[in-house]
């Protein structure tokens, strides 16, 4: 997908000059720092970030389990942050769905399947029904390649994968057109990864869907996002689509992420030298902000370092026509 | 080399959804608590003893007609202080009257004073505790009024209480269960505060589930053996405050009998007619061991956590 492909979609999520803050009595912490970027209808976008850099904490503001202390989260052009009527609240439930990190925390252990899986539909009276919810709950069950049989059984008697399924059939049963997935496959066994990742994108596909993928990990994102945003310390540092991200990554930060990628080439491993991020290596000042440096690829720079990234971005381009 | 017997091979086909299949047979939360409960002899044992206690207290004073007031052998000296034999299996009092009569109406009330209070206590202290765990705005006038009250002795409250509204069974169990709901809230909220930002309670949160739905249906089941604990050791309690405050003389009036009463009424014969003081404190220990292990083992057999091995 090229840049300009993206400029002419469809905004459907939107989010400008976001704050997170939590406060534990007179004690605060800024965990999202001016948060802005739009997800366009049909793309997979990805937020990469260690550890504590925020990314949840953006995915739960836009779902509305998290407060937001300033800006402005839109979906489909309507203001879904901050106080809302009955009726927009639960049409943000049925449009924003979300697969949660840990299957085994995510599933209530005490429900079987079927009461998991048919939760949204009972709650908004999603069905005609006794047998069009079953019917529904077979279907999802079914596209997610687990059987009806499972609905009489209790989360703990699944591997993690038919778990992390259970929940990806939860999110899908409500038909829902923008899916939040905070790091889906982190907690999964690597063998079992790839087969949740297909999964996602046939859904994606099939249903018409728009993702926001959580990573940790660059790799993970590299062939399944389509724009990648990097996080760091509640900032957003660099927003560029997947392929010219890796090909030119500008940002200190987005460098040291992508190196800590491993090569399964042990020379290429013996020779890299590893660049660890430090604040030293930016100018923060109050004209630092998100800038674009080519069209659809924005980092997080200020008014001296123009110049700096500019000459870089030539540089990588020169390196990457050479080869 | 010789050739195969092609009959010997069967094709077999290659089907994904058998490696989805669980081979376990179904799980029953409610078969698994009764099989892990009747695992435990001592529980099973227990249980018998205090089935036996339960029912004798309930139909043996149907049958004796027992009544504290009425004193037949008051003024037949050859009727009092007969000690435990075939006739009289517990013997009798300084009344003349049997004390195996006495014996199964005082527990009959003792465990009918125990058995109110504690759901009471349940009930109200849940209820409470769920709120109180999930609203703030509750949590800061509930935290004030748990200070307050848990740093006043339980026991002056009743105490005081039963003398401003006088004795009697129901003036009792409301002086009993009064304050120590609190207690009961107070240990709810701290459970649900624990797992109500867990994470399959966020979830639900994203699938719309109401906050009265998600107590319902992910907190209360969670609590189920917590809840089970706490039962199991308010009654036995409640049957040692009931004991004590009788025992002091603030309890139950001469009409209801009661096991502290009698433990109260007959410790001046701890050395001259010791059966009259000892079998009311038997039958009172029996009451609450029995229960307090039948009470934990079920507990213990409700967590789900100890079904998988």
């Amino acid at each position: 997908m090229s840049t300009n492909d993206v400029k002419e979609k469809e905004v459907l999520v939107s989010v400008k000059h976001v704050d997170v803050t939590f406060t534990n009595g007179r004690k605060k912490f800024r965990a999202v720092t001016d948060a802005n970027f739009e997800i366009y209808r049909g793309e997979t976008f990805a937020l990469v970030g260690e550890s504590g850099s925020g990314k949840t904490t953006i995915a739960r503001a836009i779902i509305r389990l998290n407060d937001i202390s300033a800006g402005e989260i839109k979906f489909q052009g309507k203001k879904i942050n901050g106080k809302l009527s009955k009726e927009d609240k639960q049409w943000v439930v049925r449009n924003i769905q979300m697969i949660f990190q840990d299957p085994a925390a995510s599933l209530n252990e005490r429900a079987t399947i079927d009461y998991c899986v048919s939760e949204g539909l009972y709650n908004f009276n999603l069905f005609e029904n006794e047998e069009d919810r079953v019917r529904k709950v077979d279907w999802a069950l079914e596209q997610v390649g687990l059987l009806p049989e499972h609905k009489s059984r209790y989360p703990h008697e699944f591997s993690g994968g038919q778990r992390q399924r259970v929940g990806i059939a939860r999110a899908l049963i409500m038909e829902p057109s923008f899916i939040i997935a905070d790091e889906p496959i982190s907690a999964l066994d690597v063998s079992i990864r790839a087969q949740v990742l297909n999964l996602m994108n046939k859904f994606k596909k099939e249903n018409d869907l728009t993702y926001m993928f959580i990573a940790h990990d660059l790799s993970v994102v590299r062939y399944f996002a389509d724009r990648i945003a990097v996080i760091h310390l509640g900032r957003i540092v660099e927003i560029a689509p997947s392929v010219e991200l890796f090909r030119y990554p500008l940002h200190p930060y987005t460098n040291s992420l992508l190196q800590a990628v491993p090569m399964p080439d042990p020379e290429i491993e013996k020779a890299k030298t590893f660049n660890a991020y430090d604040a030293s290596q930016e100018v923060m000042d109050e004209t630092s902000r998100l800038r674009e440096v080519r069209p659809g690829h924005l980092v997080f720079m200020a008014d001296s370092e123009v110049e700096k990234y500019k000459q870089k971005l030539e540089d990588m381009e020169k390196l990457h026509h050479a080869e | 080399m010789t050739e195969m017997d092609k009959e010997l091979f069967t094709f077999q086909r290659a089907d994904d959804s058998e490696s989805e299949h669980i081979a376990a047979p179904i799980y029953s939360y409610w078969r698994s608590v009764f099989r892990k409960f009747f695992s435990s002899k001592i529980a099973i044992v227990m249980m018998i003893l205090a089935g036996i206690v339960i029912l004798l207290s309930i139909f043996q004073p149907m049958i004796s007609g027992y009544d504290p007031m009425k004193t037949p052998y008051i003024n037949t000296p050859s009727m009092k202080y007969i000690r435990p034999n075939l006739t009289y299996w517990f013997g009798t009092d300084d009344k003349g009257n049997s004390l195996f009569d006495a014996v199964w109406a005082g527990t009959r009330n003792s465990l009918f004073i125990s058995f109110m209070a504690t759901t009471i206590t349940t009930v109200v202290g849940v209820a409470v505790g769920m709120w109180w765990g999930f609203s703030k705005r509750v949590d800061v006038v509930m935290i004030e009024v748990y200070n307050v009250i848990s740093n006043i002795p339980a026991t002056l409250v009743a105490m005081i209480l039963v003398y401003a509204i006088g004795s009697g069974i129901w003036q009792l169990i409301f002086a009993l269960s009064i304050t120590s709901w609190v207690g009961t809230a107070y240990f709810i909220r701290v459970q649900v505060m624990i797992i109500r930002d867990r994470e399959y309670n966020l979830a639900s949160r994203c699938l719309g589930t109401s906050t009265f739905k998600i107590i319902t249906h992910n907190i209360l089941p969670y609590l189920i053996s917590v809840i089970m604990t706490a039962v199991s050791r308010d009654i036995p309690s409640f049957i040692s405050y009931e004991v004590f405050l009788s025992f002091v003389g603030v309890g139950l009036s001469e009409k209801d009998p009661s096991l502290g009463r009698m433990i109260q009424q007959y410790s001046p014969y701890l050395v001259s007619t010791p059966y009259l003081f000892w079998i009311p404190v038997v039958v009172s220990a029996f009451i609450s061991v029995s229960l307090y292990i039948v009470g934990q083992t079920l507990a213990d057999a409700s967590d789900p956590r100890t079904h998988m091995i």
